[in-house]
């Protein structure tokens, strides 16, 4: 490139005057290569270190896990939902609060990692993995919310169009089997485009480990040898995943937002339903990411090579936009109800102003709409990680409130005011801590067993990286080679 | 077609395939036919039931019940269609009668314990894995011979029975056995009537009716009807055919919508479905019904009666709160209406007044000329079997009994029926006086507070699984007499054929002690058993004319009794009364006095849905109460005015302290009670009587001093309470909800 | 150009003719909220009762309702009309389509929403959707609270099992359920008309709550038979149904008079 005397940072320009504007390119991950055996090493000790802190912690989220999910939810099946706080008229509650907002988190790895690939951003690849896992751990999480929501669980197999004797068969009428196939085809496709994209780094640490590691990377790496015929296979099928879990991704939330919009319900019955649930799906996935970027900084070793300003940078740009564009559906969803002036949905809106949970509201507004753009502004605090992180759980914060009150808040109103009820959550409390558990517990799990850097993919990134004249500006960019 | 089927080709085709099924499939098809995939129970007939007809026996208005067993298992009690009180209908009373023949709090079986001590051997606590109940000690046989030694053993002025409202036929028995042997004859009470003041009813009958009983009131013949606190929608006299006369006022083929005007000073649910609730100050009833009469006498241009010439309708409009228009207003309506019907009862006759306020408003009734017309007020037909109106002890004659009890008059003492210590004001002090009784049997069925403090408990058969008859005192046009019959053998063990409740009815108890007492006795009960004295009583109306039914011979005759749920005439057999000078006498206008030095007034009534005796029954506690949906509970209905300038909140437990005692309630902030007025629910606050009665809400019963009013009829209404907030609360159960109902948490800006 | 209904079904709910078959018509002005129709149904349908706390918390099982609210402010407050709320019955019901697994689906024989207990599996979706909120859910195995057994001979006894319905399924943790327009009943009544060559005749049979009810503010019956009590009383001036706006053709016509 065109200095010598620093190759990997901007040239100089001292005639322009602006000093201050230089940067060390090395600061970019893509500049600042390091051999592929060492950085091989960095992910296998990134995966083998292993402090007692983290133990400690896991051990919690066991006894968490235990407690909180399995007891709690089996407890709840002996017992009936009558140890969790749905009622008449909140005949749905914080179950189904956590189905969205996990549903929401998932979003986050799809839109990060496909999106970002297929529009070839590059700031992406060190932690599209990280991304991805999310969305399939959420899944899980959300998939579980909605088991632990039926009243006979155990029969949970007749959802299921299988075949069967008597000829009985789902409907397919309803919202709820949409869901429930919009959600199956999402875990299904979200696993596999986590598994591609997996298997050379698996294949990596297979030749790097001994004992069970080697047999347990053996198994899952398919026998990948790296042959140019294997990366072609690869790169098709992950092309192809890519662009087709990009649809999924959007029906599966908007599928979910018709679960409410299809209803015949005051707050419920809105045709802005599909895109708010979606923008609001990736601004708490957005967040997520944030927040488990930070922790992986953090916590795991050699994290602050992969990770960089440059990522917070990138994703805090990504989380104003999404911002905003929440921004707009939410002012479009309510306004709009607003302005229409219907005897019950303005009795609703008033009961959410007002009522006793007008402070979920307030704050729903806050942290969702009001803070981040305030702060994401300034590429100095959306470098900073902890702000980020800290934007981050804020806007997931404000993102749980909002489903907290599309469902149990927005369910009291209906157009029988004798039945007016406001939900309290029981038992749901201990089992939405049970989710979160098993969520963390598994990404702790992961951490240890499959490398969170696509190492392969930093590798091939740094390889084809140049500068490039854009205008009068050079920017960092990808050769023609990808 | 070429022989090589490419995976391409195939691709296409399932395509093509795909997209046709789907197409086809979304295009509506005319001919849907659902069906449910299941054959539910609902669609199956799992045997034929058997239908048998007896009587209600949760109050004492006698209404006929068929009840629909299978199996022998009582499933469903319906109202028989054939009886004149209530024509096919059932009040939520008698829907739920069944969870007192199955009720799980039953007395297992005859038990000897000591007083005071619980017929649980676990204790009631809801989180309790399996309750038992005390198990029989003894056997029937050891139980007669019980009986018949304190019969026997003691002189018959020592022995006396107080007994309950129903049924009738037991009363019949005792007073037969009473009048051969010298034994005191029995006494009867019922909270229900001490609440609906039957003796004032009866005194002002006699007075201005010329017959004593309980007068007949017509609303469903009438245009206009004013009620002066009278709940007759609720638990009044019986409200099954009450109810059916309010719907005759509202709606009828023959004649306009009548309206109802309600005086009371909290709104009842029968206030509620008033067209005009008027809440005048208590004790002021007598002189508001006194100054529309006058102003009705003015306004149809008559000289002034001498029961209206003293009162002052601008001095009334003063005292009871009821401004001078209003009262003029309701004078014309009553005036101008063809039809115009005064009804006394409820809390305005229990008061130190009552008296006085249920002649005014008789009197009223004189100067709308209805007695024995249509809309009117009839005098009750005297039922079959009798000669005249049989009224349960006022509360004089409590106290008298209670006196007597406590100077130790009684040795033994035999309760059937009725649970005195839940029942009667605390400040009675039955439970004191009891202690100077020597031996106390009770013949509950349920294990009551008075079986509680009793020595034997010989449990009787519940209404379902008795024989018996019940008179009807009021409410049918004809003399009715309802008849009872077992409609099922009893309560079995699960996979059993022995009894898990192993009662006997207490008709058979006293008829086989008195055999095995001997001499006067077994000479005063000369029946085999509780059967052949019940046809003994029933089959003298066989020869009575205007039957409902007639048979050529006791067999039948008795056969078509058990058939039909009892007999009645065919034709109105309704008194009228003999109007001479009702209103050429002096009614008192005074307002009635006051006992205590609180502020508010205290308004105790009986719960609608619980009545006197319905706690047990779980299903009765879930319903919701008519005007303020409690279910499970007792509150204080206080207005939210005074509330508010009391600092006090809904569901805020407050000490509310009488004269006579004190309670700990919650509150319900009730927008249709007067600001300086409280108000009890009666029918919770059991300190026994099954689980779900137990330690359940407060007995208003607690608060209610001795005085009387004229007529020896309890002032329970005549009270001044002061009320404190206790830093306690306690959430009531409502079936409302508060924000919808009450915009609580939506407050207006 | 005449609009077939059946054509109009698009979200899957059936749609019937205006009318319906079984209709029910409910005189607010002469309701004077007794209860006697609650505890009718619950005695008839093998309804569960569930005790303070959950009664408290909008978990009563009552399949039929009397709402009433005030007017005013003291002293010109007045009570509302009582109104008995139950299952509507509607001809287009917004409970059906929603249900993933038929467990409410519509009889077109009956034209009455049913409710196939042993199909359901507690999605409560139907309960959300229903504008009348006249669902109830079994959020407990109340009918086998150890707290209303005794133990006899080393048992637990249910005393309260005796007195259950043959003729209604007994409902068990888990499960939606509604008033039903006591189909056991209809069924007998059509069965017995059947075997004996001939129509159920009106006023043959009704249902519980109207039978019970003591003002005889319920009258239940066929109201595609214009003769019929029930079909001339709906017919009424002043005879309204509740969220007719919402085009679920309800079935129950309630008479406000006054």
């Amino acid at each position: 490139m065109a200095s010598t005397a620093h190759p990997y940072s901007k040239p100089a320009k001292a005639h322009e005057g602006h000093h201050e504007e230089e940067q060390d390119m090395r600061e970019f991950l893509m500049y600042d290569p390091k051999p592929r055996g060492e950085m091989n090493q960095m992910v296998m000790e990134s995966m083998t270190t292993t402090s007692w802190k983290f133990w400690v912690v896991f051990g919690i989220l066991c006894v968490l896990v235990a407690t909180c999910f399995i007891y709690a939810w089996g407890y709840m099946i002996a017992e009936g939902l009558g140890v969790a706080g749905v009622m008449r008229p909140s005949y749905w509650g914080i179950f189904l609060v956590n189905t969205v907002f996990w549903i929401g988190i998932s979003h986050a790895g799809t839109f990060i990692s496909a999106i970002l690939r297929v529009f070839k951003a590059e700031f992406r690849r060190p932690f599209t993995r990280a991304a991805e896992l999310m969305t399939t751990f959420g899944l899980i999480q959300a998939g579980a919310s909605i088991f632990m929501h039926l009243g006979r669980v155990w029969l949970f197999y007749w959802l299921l169009p299988v075949p069967n004797q008597r000829m009985l068969w789902p409907n397919f009428h309803s919202p709820l089997m949409w869901d429930l196939l919009a959600i199956t085809t999402y875990v299904l496709g979200s696993t596999m485009y986590l598994f591609l994209p997996l298997i050379p780094d698996l294949a990596m640490a297979r030749d790097r480990s001994t004992g069970w590691r080697k047999t347990f990377f053996k198994i899952l790496a398919l026998g990948w040898r790296g042959t140019e015929g294997e990366w072609r296979h690869l790169t098709t099928a992950m092309n192809f995943f890519a662009f087709a879990i990009i649809p999924v991704m959007f029906s599966v939330h908007t599928i979910v937002s018709w679960d409410f919009a299809m209803a015949m319900r005051p707050g419920w019955s809105s045709s802005v339903f599909g895109p708010y649930f979606v923008l609001g799906a990736l601004h708490s996935g957005m967040g997520a990411v944030a927040i488990v970027l930070f922790i992986m900084r953090a916590t795991m070793k050699h994290m602050d090579y992969f990770i960089r300003k440059e990522h917070f940078d990138g994703l805090g740009k990504l989380m104003l936009i999404v911002t905003f564009a929440y921004s707009y559906f939410f002012f479009n969803d309510y306004i709009v109800q607003w302005y229409g002036g219907d005897k019950w949905t303005d009795i609703l809106l008033h009961w959410l102003e007002e009522g006793p949970m007008s402070w979920m509201f307030y704050q729903l507004i806050l942290f969702n709409i009001v803070i981040p753009p305030l702060l994401l502004w300034n590429k100095k605090l959306r470098q900073t990680p902890w702000l980020l992180a800290l934007i981050g759980l804020m806007i997931n914060v404000g993102m749980y409130w909002e489903r907290y009150l599309i469902i149990p808040v927005m369910l009291t109103i209906n157009r029988m005011p004798f039945t007016w009820k406001l939900y309290e959550p029981r038992i749901e409390l201990f089992l939405t801590i049970g989710t979160f558990s098993v969520f963390l517990l598994f990404y702790m799990a992961a951490s240890r067993l499959i490398p969170l850097i696509p190492v392969w993919e930093v590798q091939e990134g740094q390889m084809t990286h140049s500068l490039r004249k854009v205008g009068k500006a050079e920017v960092p960019t990808v050769s023609e080679f990808e | 077609m070429s022989d090589k089927f490419s995976r391409r080709d195939f691709l296409k085709l399932a395509g093509v395939g795909t997209v046709t099924t789907v197409l086809t499939g979304c295009i509506a098809q005319k001919e849907v036919k659902r069906e449910p995939y299941m054959q539910m129970p609902e669609y199956n007939y799992n045997g034929q039931s058997t239908y048998y007809a007896t009587t209600c026996r949760e109050c004492a208005a006698g209404c006929g019940l068929v009840v629909r067993t299978m199996q022998g298992r009582a499933i469903k009690t319906e109202g028989n269609v054939n009886n004149p009180l209530n024509l096919g209908k059932t009040c939520a009373r008698g829907q739920a009668t069944l969870h007192g023949l199955y009720n799980p709090d039953r007395v297992r079986g005859p038990i000897k314990h000591a007083r005071g001590e619980s017929l649980y051997e676990t204790p009631v606590d809801p989180d309790a894995d399996d309750f038992k109940n005390a198990d029989s000690n003894m056997s029937w046989e050891d139980a007669l011979q019980v009986v018949a030694d304190a019969l026997k053993n003691n002189k018959p002025e020592e022995i006396a029975f107080l007994m309950g409202t129903a049924s009738d036929h037991l009363f019949d028995l005792v007073t037969d056995l009473a009048n051969a042997t010298g034994i005191n004859a029995p006494v009867r009470f019922s909270a229900l009537n001490m609440f609906e003041s039957r003796a004032t009813l009866s005194q002002a009958a006699e007075n201005l009716l010329g017959e004593a009983g309980l007068p007949f009131f017509d609303v469903g013949g009438a245009q206009v009807v004013f009620s002066f606190g009278a709940n007759f929608l609720e638990t009044w006299l019986s409200p099954v055919s009450y109810t059916r006369g309010f719907a005759g006022l509202r709606e009828s083929k023959t004649k306009l919508r009548g309206t109802f005007v309600q005086f009371e000073s909290r709104m009842s649910s029968t206030a509620g479905k008033a067209d005009e609730w008027i809440p005048l100050r208590p004790g002021t009833e007598a002189m508001v019904a006194l100054a529309i009469g006058r102003l009705v006498s003015e306004l149809r241009g008559n000289p002034l009666p001498r029961a209206f010439s003293d009162i002052e309708p601008l001095d009334v409009a003063a005292k009871s709160g009821i401004k001078l228009e209003t009262l003029e207003h309701l004078a014309e309506m009553f005036a101008s209406s063809t039809g115009a019907l005064a009804i006394p009862g409820g809390a305005a006759l229990g008061q130190s007044n009552g008296l006085a306020v249920a002649e005014a408003v008789l009197a009223l009734n004189a100067v709308s000329d209805n007695f024995g017309k249509p809309g009117g007020v009839f005098l009750s037909p005297i039922a079959p079997n009798q000669t005249e109106y049989q009224r349960p002890a006022s509360a004089k004659e409590m106290q008298e009994f209670t006196q007597q009890m406590a100077d130790g008059k009684f040795k033994v003492l035999f309760v059937h029926g009725v649970n005195p210590i839940f029942e009667l004001p605390a400040s009675l002090n039955f439970k004191d006086a009891l202690k100077n009784v020597e031996q106390v049997i009770s013949f509950a069925t349920f294990p009551d507070e008075m079986a509680v403090e009793a020595d034997y408990v010989f449990p009787d058969r519940h209404g379902l699984e008795s024989w018996g008859y019940q008179r009807v005192a009021t409410g049918a046009a004809q003399p009715v007499l309802s008849g009872l019959q077992p409609v099922v053998s009893g309560v079995y063990k699960p996979d059993s054929t022995e009894l898990l409740y192993d009662a006997r009815a207490t008709a058979d108890v006293l008829i086989a002690a008195a055999q095995l007492a001997d001499g006067k006795f077994a000479d005063a009960l000369p029946f085999q058993d509780e059967v052949e004295f019940l046809h003994s009583k029933v089959s003298s109306l066989m020869t009575e004319a205007d039957g409902f039914f007639s048979a050529a011979d006791a067999d039948t005759f008795i056969a078509y009794f058990q058939q039909n749920g009892g007999w009645w005439k065919l034709s109105d057999a309704r008194g009228a009364p003999n109007v001479a000078d009702v209103l050429n006498r002096n009614i008192s206008g005074a307002e009635s006095e006051f006992a205590g030095e609180g502020e508010f007034f205290f308004i105790p009534f009986v719960s609608p849905t619980l009545a006197e005796a319905g706690a047990n029954k779980p299903w009765l506690q879930e319903l919701p109460d008519p005007t303020t949906t409690v279910m499970w509970n007792t509150w204080a209905e206080i207005n939210p005015e005074t509330a508010h300038e009391l600092g006090i909140e809904n569901d805020d437990v407050v000490k509310i302290t009488s004269e006579a005692g004190e309670l700990e309630v919650p509150v319900y902030l009730y927008p249709a009670i007067r600001p300086d007025t409280i108000a009890i629910p009666f029918g919770q606050g059991h300190t026994a009587y099954g689980r779900y009665a137990q330690n359940r809400g407060v007995n208003p019963a607690s608060l209610i001093g001795q005085r009387l009013n004229e007529a020896g009829d309890l002032a329970f209404a005549g009270m001044k309470v002061k009320i404190e907030k206790t830093e306690r609360k306690q959430f009531l159960s409502r079936l409302e909800s508060r924000i919808g109902v009450y915009n609580e948490g939506m407050e207006e800006h | 150009m005449k609009t077939d209904l059946n054509m109009m079904g698009a979200k899957g709910a059936i749609v019937e003719e205006a009318e319906g078959k079984w209709g029910m018509v409910i005189d607010q002005d002469i309701c004077t909220g007794c209860q006697a129709c609650v505890a009718a149904c619950a005695m008839e349908n093998n309804i569960s009762f569930v005790g303070e706390e959950d009664a408290g918390y909008g978990r009563t099982q009552h399949w039929i309702r009397i709402e009433r609210f005030w007017e005013g402010e003291y002293p010109e407050v007045k009570m509302t009309p009582n109104q008995p709320m139950l299952c509507q019955q509607c001809g287009q019901a917004p409970c059906e389509p929603v249900c993933p697994v038929f467990a409410t689906p519509h009889s077109n024989a009956e034209q009455l929403n049913l409710q196939v207990y042993n199909r359901c599996v507690g999605t409560r979706y139907c309960a959300n959707n229903c504008p009348y909120q006249v669902r109830s859910f079994n959020w407990r195995d109340y009918h086998i609270d150890r707290f209303h057994a005794n133990k006899v001979d080393g048992k637990s006894v249910y005393s309260f099992h005796n007195q259950f319905n043959p003729d209604v399924t007994v409902r068990r943790r888990g499960v939606m359920e509604k008033c039903t327009f006591c189909i056991q009943r209809i069924h007998k009544a059509q069965d017995t008309a059947k075997s004996e060559g001939r129509e159920v005749v009106d006023g043959e049979f009704t249902t519980a709550c109207a039978q019970a009810c003591p003002a005889n503010a319920i009258t239940f019956g066929r109201v595609d038979d214009h003769e019929s009590l029930v079909s001339q009383l709906s017919h009424q001036k002043g005879g309204v149904k509740h969220l007719e706006e919402l085009n679920t053709l309800p079935r129950v016509t309630y008479l406000k008079g006054g």
